[in-house]
């Protein structure tokens, strides 16, 4: 077997075996070590302790609230950042390029600067939040306040994944469309958003990945206020605070498990949805 | 349904892309547009089809206006070069998107469709391939399929641009022989766009050449190869040898050829012309003399096939050109490269220089 292996015949792109190497080395030093370190903790527990610290209510309350605010989140970012990501493909204006480069912004901004601004802007006595408030909708120290903050935050990952594809469409197959006698809502949803799904759905998934682990904007904006506005992460904080790591680790395990099946299940669709006219 | 087009006229910035154009595509033929790249002959294609709209000029479908009409109103069938199919779908999902989209109370049954779908598949061959995808397709096999989608929704006539020409030469030949038996079965007027005079004159019931966004002629293909108005014409019709020269009183010199031209007898003047032979009218002898007959060196022969090439440089202006024989002839003369052979053009085509291009 190893000698087949060796005796393989040798690939015109040279270098495979030390870059493969290398990859492997680095995503093993940089991403598996960090997150085995974490199951390892939980190892001296067993089951019924780890169950009953990973259901404690207020956990459950955090879960929740972290993964219900970032499916909202990532839902408005993938029919806004669609949009935005049309009108700056599609039509020529003054002020493109700046927009374009707003797009970037809440990836460069440190997220607790976004926090405390948002915060500020969508208190009840803020410049947003008054009118609100006005209306007796409560923004910022509530959930709601949390999906926007995480909103803001994972916006560029839509528009950014799916910019590209719309650039590279084929005019000629909307011409097609047209002659065959389709209007353009018709050729929308029937010949452009079929080929954009596969990165709608990439950019869904980071967008829902970035904001599942977000932590410094939300933190300001939610009040914190056990079982209602607590995000799991910031419970892994005050885990971690009282110097109880095992149940952090318990937490953290939890969260990367469960993100883990979420992503695995977009990645699914997203193979689906581009490969079924291979 | 014929398509009339009277003064069109079409801008790219400061470029215009069509200047004045006026034509008549009879009911039921087949037209090519032929000229060279940037000719404009697409942009007539897409202004036909409703795809460009015209600065001036009226389009006219058996005889009614059209110059207003949205695209998806016009009822053209439109094939393109690149095929255009939809590839998040099948073939028989391409095919039958023209009827599925059309409103409810327009669109016949998923029943209706699917014979359709299925009879327009082995229209164009393709029984069997209904469930496959346009990847998974050779190119011409794509552009049969972009062909039945096109024939799907019963256009009044079927436009083509450069519909074989992303294909390799042989399934280029095949398909064109195809396109024009499938033309006799359906008589749908149809316009093809084209750069390649051989495919023009080889499937067109009419050819309208384009230089610069204007009609240089039209006719049949007989019409066009054997009477061409122009130079440019003459030129872009086949294979040509060119010979600058002068004319004077109705005699003319092209190095140190001397012929007659009747036909500019009575041209007083003398002035440049340029002339052209096409590489079969020129005789090569092994001896020759008077001033019919130029001499000239052999530069390269090609004998494969019932033709033999030669490619010749001449004595008096260094000049290369081409000449074509019958391969009996060529054997008869016995010819070896490095040979020097006289050569005389008949059917040469005169033209003064000012008509030139």
């Amino acid at each position: 077997m190893l000698k087949q292996l060796l005796q393989k015949k040798h690939s015109i792109l040279p270098g495979f075996g030390l870059t493969l190497g290398f990859t492997l080395f680095y995503l093993g030093l940089i991403v598996l070590v960090p997150l085995s370190t974490i199951f390892l903790k939980t190892l001296g527990l067993s089951v019924q302790q780890i169950w009953a610290i990973a259901t404690e209510p207020r956990l459950v309350a955090s879960y929740k609230l972290s993964l219900g605010a970032s499916l909202a989140a990532a839902a408005l970012n993938a029919v806004f950042g669609l949009i935005v990501a049309w009108v700056l493909v599609r039509y020529q204006f003054p002020g493109k390029k700046i927009i374009d480069g707003l797009v970037d912004l809440p990836f460069a901004l440190p997220t607790a600067v976004a926090g405390i601004t948002l915060t500020t802007l969508f208190a009840p006595n803020g410049w947003i939040g008054q009118y609100f408030a006005a209306a007796g909708i409560k923004v910022a120290f509530s959930p709601l306040g949390v999906v926007i903050a995480l909103t803001f935050i994972s916006l560029p990952f839509v528009v950014r994944m799916v910019q590209p594809i719309l650039q590279s469409l084929d005019q000629e197959v909307e011409e097609a469309a047209a002659c065959l006698g389709a209007n353009r809502w018709q050729t929308f949803v029937k010949i452009i958003f079929p080929e954009l799904l596969p990165a709608l759905l990439t950019g869904f998934a980071l967008a829902f990945a970035r904001a599942l682990g977000e932590y410094g904007s939300v933190v300001f904006i939610s009040g914190n206020m056990p079982m209602q506005t607590e995000i799991t992460p910031l419970l892994i904080m005050i885990k971690l605070e009282q110097y109880d790591y095992t149940g952090a680790s318990v937490v953290a395990a939890v969260m990367l498990v469960a993100s883990f099946l979420l992503l695995f299940l977009i990645n699914i669709l997203q193979w689906w949805s581009s490969t079924r006219h291979a | 349904m014929s398509i009339e087009l009277a003064g069109i006229h079409k801008q790219f910035g400061s470029f215009a892309a069509l200047k004045n154009i006026n034509l008549t595509v009879p009911t039921g033929e087949l037209v090519a547009l032929l000229g060279p790249s940037g000719s404009g002959k697409t942009t007539l294609l897409r202004i036909i089809a409703g795809l460009e709209q015209a600065d001036q000029g009226s389009i006219l479908f058996h005889g009614q206006d059209t110059s207003h009409y949205e695209v998806q109103q016009r009822q053209v069938g439109f094939v393109f070069q690149h095929y255009a199919l939809f590839r998040h779908m099948t073939v028989f999902e391409n095919v039958a998107f023209g009827l599925n989209v059309r409103p409810k109370n327009l669109r016949p049954s998923a029943k209706v469709i699917e014979e359709k779908v299925h009879q327009l598949l082995s229209l164009v061959r393709l029984d069997g391939f209904a469930g496959r995808y346009p990847s998974q397709l050779s190119g011409g096999q794509r552009q049969r399929v972009a062909l039945a989608r096109a024939l799907a929704v019963e256009p009044q006539v079927l436009l083509l641009d450069e519909p074989f020409g992303a294909l390799d030469a042989k399934v280029r030949k095949e398909l064109r022989r195809w396109l024009r038996q499938l033309h006799d079965e359906l008589h749908i007027t149809s316009v093809f766009v084209t750069h390649d005079q051989e495919e023009a004159l080889d499937v067109a019931d009419r050819i309208v050449i384009l230089n610069q966004g204007q009609i240089e002629q039209m006719g049949t293909p007989e019409e066009v190869y054997e009477q061409p108005k122009n130079a440019f014409v003459y030129n872009f019709l086949g294979n040509v040898n060119l010979f600058r020269g002068r004319i004077q009183q109705g005699r003319v010199r092209i190095g140190s050829l001397e012929i007659e031209a009747p036909e500019y007898a009575h041209h007083d003047d003398s002035g440049s012309i340029i002339s052209y032979v096409r590489p079969y009218n020129l005789e090569i002898e092994r001896s020759g003399h008077g001033q019919e007959y130029f001499r000239a060196k052999i530069v390269h022969i090609r004998a494969v096939g019932p033709t033999a090439f030669l490619e010749l440089k001449r004595e008096d202006t260094a000049e290369l050109i081409e000449a074509e024989l019958l391969k009996e002839r060529y054997r008869e003369l016995n010819l070896k490269i490095g040979e020097t052979v006289f050569v005389k053009p008949k059917d040469l085509k005169i033209f003064l220089e000012d008509y030139c291009i």
